[in-house]
């Protein structure tokens, strides 16, 4: 139990490691961007109007004063660890005054549930259909299926989703392109809003699903198909194992351990978003939130966005590493 | 069965249940009493304090629907260009213009029913003084002395300095100062961290509901829609709803409003245009035909930096000018539908009549040195060019000049390679075999700024520019500057740049709207600031005398164009920047349920969603006794 304890100890160090050099290198690249807020914001009050010049220099004076960009960058790195500690990343400087996290927890509802739920269902399929293409390698239906993951598989994203808004929004008009819920609808614990959820979310998550589920069936059948071939399988073959038996026992569940691995760190990246599906459905998401931070120069929710991505995958890879020991009796600790 | 066939007859059962979870639009609203206009994503859609910085978003109906000021410019011009709004009539001015009286009208309330009085005025005013950072604050700190309040509808300020155009502070084009409701800010602590939410409205319109993400905002009909300045002379508005949606990419637009449902798309690429007008029999647009395009009052322009050798010689930069084959531009950004200017005025409004109408023999008989002769380089006949090479793919283009003019441009620079070449001689330059070389034996290079996607076609139209400057022998290069465009400009960190320098109100001819910051003591050294407008920085003597008569004159004096066309000269001796055209917007309006939008032929208001004049609009549509029920 030492050697355990020992071993999540050092886990938790690289864990700790990998969030500071992280969160780090976001901060310095943040607020090295040449999109300095300030001006944005200028640029937003001053834009079609008629501006005095001596208007403008007061008014950018009291905007570095109001949104407390001023100080050195070792005070702003400093200040901005102390609100990370305190899950505060203070007030957005493109929607100002409004905090990041107020706008970030909108967000993350939307993404989180879309690609959580676009994941699983990508990795139970692929792996499903991948794990029978494998070891039904000479069946004429899986054969086909195979090509047609494999044909889906380079497609870009927002190729996929053009596709599908195209159809099923404009030459079968079945399924809203647009948003994340009807307009006019408030968020409920209704059947009504889960139903508007549902559809709004029906086209992004199919784009996600079928862009993802490739690399998933593709690894899936190949580690299938050399598993088939292992001794062990061949001698379950030759006592009369039934075939079932030797597919969901033998053969999908060894060669399930690296694929839950890689859902494990999909599932941490959720928090990263979907940038080219949200903004191709317009879904009110973090990927879009993030863009469009970067556009207005706005660091305050960029470094939000990414430190909590940035916790998210290192508290996957941490969690799957002490996991690890106790799922797969072959990893040595220490 | 197998498995294969299990999962194929479960993807299909599932794509034809999917009909069945299809809902309305819009929730509990009825569609024909709604108006869908292309809105933003607010981020901050809990903040409806527009007065703050950040913390109003003016996009989504907020600054378009409830709030009001004192006057309204139709940019689309015309003899009633000039509206009174809260004021009830043209601002007063004293002999030196120290002091400004305003007569408010009577009658007028908020929307929670309290009047609406002088006192809102000057608390907007004094409120906006004390509080450094509101949007106002520093224009009125720097003008008003005090204000006087004789009456419950009369404010008088006396202003610092002289200024004749003190009341353009209150005098809407895109927006201006609006006026905040006493007594709900009065309770207030710090006027900057209030979010204002609910807000109540001094137009026509008041909230009805909103999305917390941001993706939406609904305004409805205040009952007592009468007692508001616009409901006083405009009538009953048929329109119930006014829904600002965000609608996502350019694609999903054109789709929604296929669907019909998108009343109102802000602005599309030209493609997407021309193909909403080819399929869709209910789409209306400003033109009836090919350009379709509304031309917005602002003039898309090469901008030179003039603090930057070779541009600040001003036969280098008409040698650039003569280079460009404008048809070229046209095509390559708008695939033809462009508006052309020659001048430094957008061709937009009232400055066809004011300017570009009374210009052309000048123009005409405009002369050029080239150092070995004497050119006139002007091409009237541009327009009528321009129109042919499009008429193959658009037959029903008229072919009267006086049409084309107004639809494609009054005409353009010829170009003219031989006298470019004469110009760059005079100014010192060489020729090594196909290259220009500057006086100092190195390259001419330039670099094109261009800000990119955000903007694509003045993207494409400095690209086909850097294509045509490249092919006559110097090293032209596109630099796609993004989000950073307008910061690489206001600190001088470009050469050229493909922006607009030039606004104006449009319905008005007085230039002061853009022309004001161009007064030499604004200029900053490169690597500072430049205040926004003469980012070209742009220094001349005989420019200041121009602005300072102007800031002498009143604002409705007759000599205002004269002065402008003072002006437009010295734009055109100077070339400061190279106008191209004005930024012509594609604003397709779906029909199904509303009609009598704002054309060419009916320019009764603004046409742009996010323009404050679009309320103008939305109170004038008329229910389309044929819409689906």
């Amino acid at each position: 139990m030492n050697g355990y304890l020992t071993y999540v100890a050092k886990r938790f160090g690289q864990f700790i490691f990998v969030v500071v050099t992280g969160v780090t290198l976001a901060f310095l690249i943040a607020h090295f961007s040449p999109v300095d807020p300030i001006e944005q914001t200028v640029s937003l009050l001053t834009n079609f109007g008629s501006t005095d010049p001596r208007s403008v220099e007061i008014l950018r004076q009291s905007l570095r004063e109001l949104y407390g960009t001023d100080g050195s960058l070792l005070e702003q790195y400093l200040t901005f660890w102390g609100r990370v500690i305190r899950g505060d990343f203070g007030p957005s400087l493109s929607a100002f005054p409004t905090p990041v996290m107020t706008i970030i927890s909108r967000a993350l509802p939307w993404t989180v549930g879309l690609l959580t739920l676009a994941t699983i269902i990508s990795w139970v399929l692929g792996n499903t259909l991948g794990a029978i293409a494998g070891y039904f390698r000479n069946n004429r239906a899986m054969k086909v299926v195979g090509v047609l993951v494999m044909a889906m598989q380079p497609i870009p994203t927002y190729i996929t989703g053009l596709t599908l808004v195209i159809v099923f929004g404009f030459l079968w008009p079945i399924l809203p392109i647009s948003g994340g819920a009807q307009l006019n609808l408030d968020p409920a614990m209704t059947w009504t809003y889960i139903q508007s959820v549902i559809t709004h979310g029906t086209l992004p998550a199919l784009t996600l699903v079928l862009v993802g589920m490739g690399g998933w069936f593709i690894a899936m059948r190949s580690l299938v198909s050399n598993i088939v071939t292992d001794d062990y399988v061949v001698y379950a073959e030759l006592g009369g194992v039934p075939s079932r038996t030797i597919f969901s026992q033998y053969v999908a569940r060894n060669a399930m351990l690296p694929q839950i691995t890689g859902l494990a760190l999909s599932l941490g990246n959720v928090f990263g978003g979907a940038v080219i599906v949200e903004f191709i459905f317009n879904y009110p998401g973090i990927g879009k939130l993030m863009v469009a931070g970067i556009y207005a120069g706005d660091y305050s929710l960029v470094l939000g966005v990414t430190t909590i991505s940035i916790i998210a995958v290192a508290a996957a890879v941490f969690l799957i590493d002490i996991l690890y020991p106790l799922i797969d009796p072959r990893v040595k600790l220490g | 069965m197998s498995l294969f066939k299990k999962i194929a007859i479960a993807a299909v059962a599932s794509m034809l249940a999917l009909p069945a979870l299809a809902q309305d639009f819009i929730a509990g609203i009825p569609r024909n009493e709604a108006l869908i206009i292309q809105g933003p994503t607010a981020q901050n859609a809990d903040w409806f304090n527009i007065w703050a910085p950040g913390g109003g978003s003016n996009t989504n109906g907020l600054q378009q629907l409830t709030t009001d000021t004192l006057w309204f410019i139709n940019p689309e011009g015309g003899p009633d260009a000039w509206q009174n709004a809260l004021a009830a009539e043209p601002p007063i001015y004293n002999d030196d213009f120290t002091e400004m009286t305003v007569k408010l009208r009577e009658g007028i309330f908020w929307s929670d029913g309290v009047e609406f009085t002088a006192d809102d005025l000057v608390y907007t005013v004094q409120t906006q003084i004390d509080h450094p950072g509101m949007g106002w604050s520093a224009p009125f700190s720097i003008n008003v002395a005090s204000m006087e309040q004789p009456d419950r509808n009369t404010v008088i300020f006396k202003l610092k300095a002289p200024n004749s155009r003190f009341h353009t502070l209150f005098t809407v084009r895109w927006n201006a100062a609006w006026i905040m409701p006493k007594h709900v800010f009065e309770k207030v602590e710090d006027p900057l961290a209030f979010n204002n939410n609910p807000p109540i409205s001094l137009s026509a319109y008041v909230l009805h509901n909103y999305d917390k993400a941001g993706n939406w905002a609904i305004w409805k009909l205040r009952d007592d829609w009468q007692r508001t300045s616009i409901g006083m002379d405009w009538g009953q508005p048929e329109v119930k709803y006014v829904v600002y949606a965000a609608s996502g990419n350019p694609e999903a637009r054109v789709i929604a409003q296929r669907n019909h449902n998108l009343d109102v798309i802000n602005d599309i690429a030209p493609e997407g245009m021309f193909s909403i007008m080819r399929d869709a029999p209910s789409t209306a647009a400003w033109l009836p035909g090919f350009p379709f395009a509304h031309p917005d009052p602002t003039l898309p322009s090469v901008l030179f930096n003039l603090q930057k050798e070779p541009f600040n010689n001003k036969d280098v930069r008409w040698a650039l000018t003569l280079l460009i084959d404008i048809r070229a531009v046209a095509l390559g950004s708008y695939r033809g539908a462009a508006n052309l200017s020659a001048l430094a005025v957008p061709p937009t409004g009232s400055a066809p009549d004011d300017y570009f109408v009374p210009m052309q023999d000048w123009l005409a008989n405009f002369e050029l040195d080239t150092g070995a002769r004497t050119i006139k380089p002007y091409d009237p006949g541009l327009a009528g060019q321009l129109a042919n090479m499009v008429r193959g793919q658009w037959p029903d283009i008229p072919t009267d000049e006086a049409q084309l003019q107004r639809m494609f441009g009054f005409g353009w620079w010829k170009q003219d390679v031989q006298a470019a070449t004469e110009l760059l001689q005079k100014a010192g330059f060489t020729k090594n075999g196909n290259q220009w070389l500057k006086p100092d034996g190195t390259p001419f290079e330039i670099r094109v700024q261009v800000e990119g996607d955000a903007i694509p076609t003045l993207a494409r139209a400095g690209t086909v520019i850097a294509q045509q400057w490249s092919q006559a022998g110097i090293k032209a290069t596109v630099d796609v500057a993004g989000p950073t465009h307008g910061q690489r400009m206001g600190t001088g960190d470009f050469e050229t740049a493909i922006f607009w320098t030039v606004e104006t109100w449009g319905g008005h001819p007085d230039l002061s709207f853009f022309l004001d910051s161009y007064r030499s003591d604004f200029i900053k050294p490169l690597g500072e600031i430049q205040p926004p407008r003469n980012l070209q920085r742009w220094e001349d003597p005989r420019l200041d005398e121009i602005i300072d008569k102007n800031r002498s004159l009143a604002f409705d004096s007759q000599e205002v164009t004269a002065l402008g066309i003072d002006f437009l000269k010295l734009a055109v001796e100077e070339m400061p920047m190279i106008p191209l055209m004005a930024y012509n917007k594609f604003a397709p309006f779906d029909t199904t349920y509303w009609t009598n939008y704002p054309s060419a032929a009916n320019p009764y208001a603004a046409s742009g969603p996010f323009w404050s004049n679009l309320r103008y609009m939305v109170v004038s549509l008329k229910a389309n006794p044929d819409a689906p029920k």
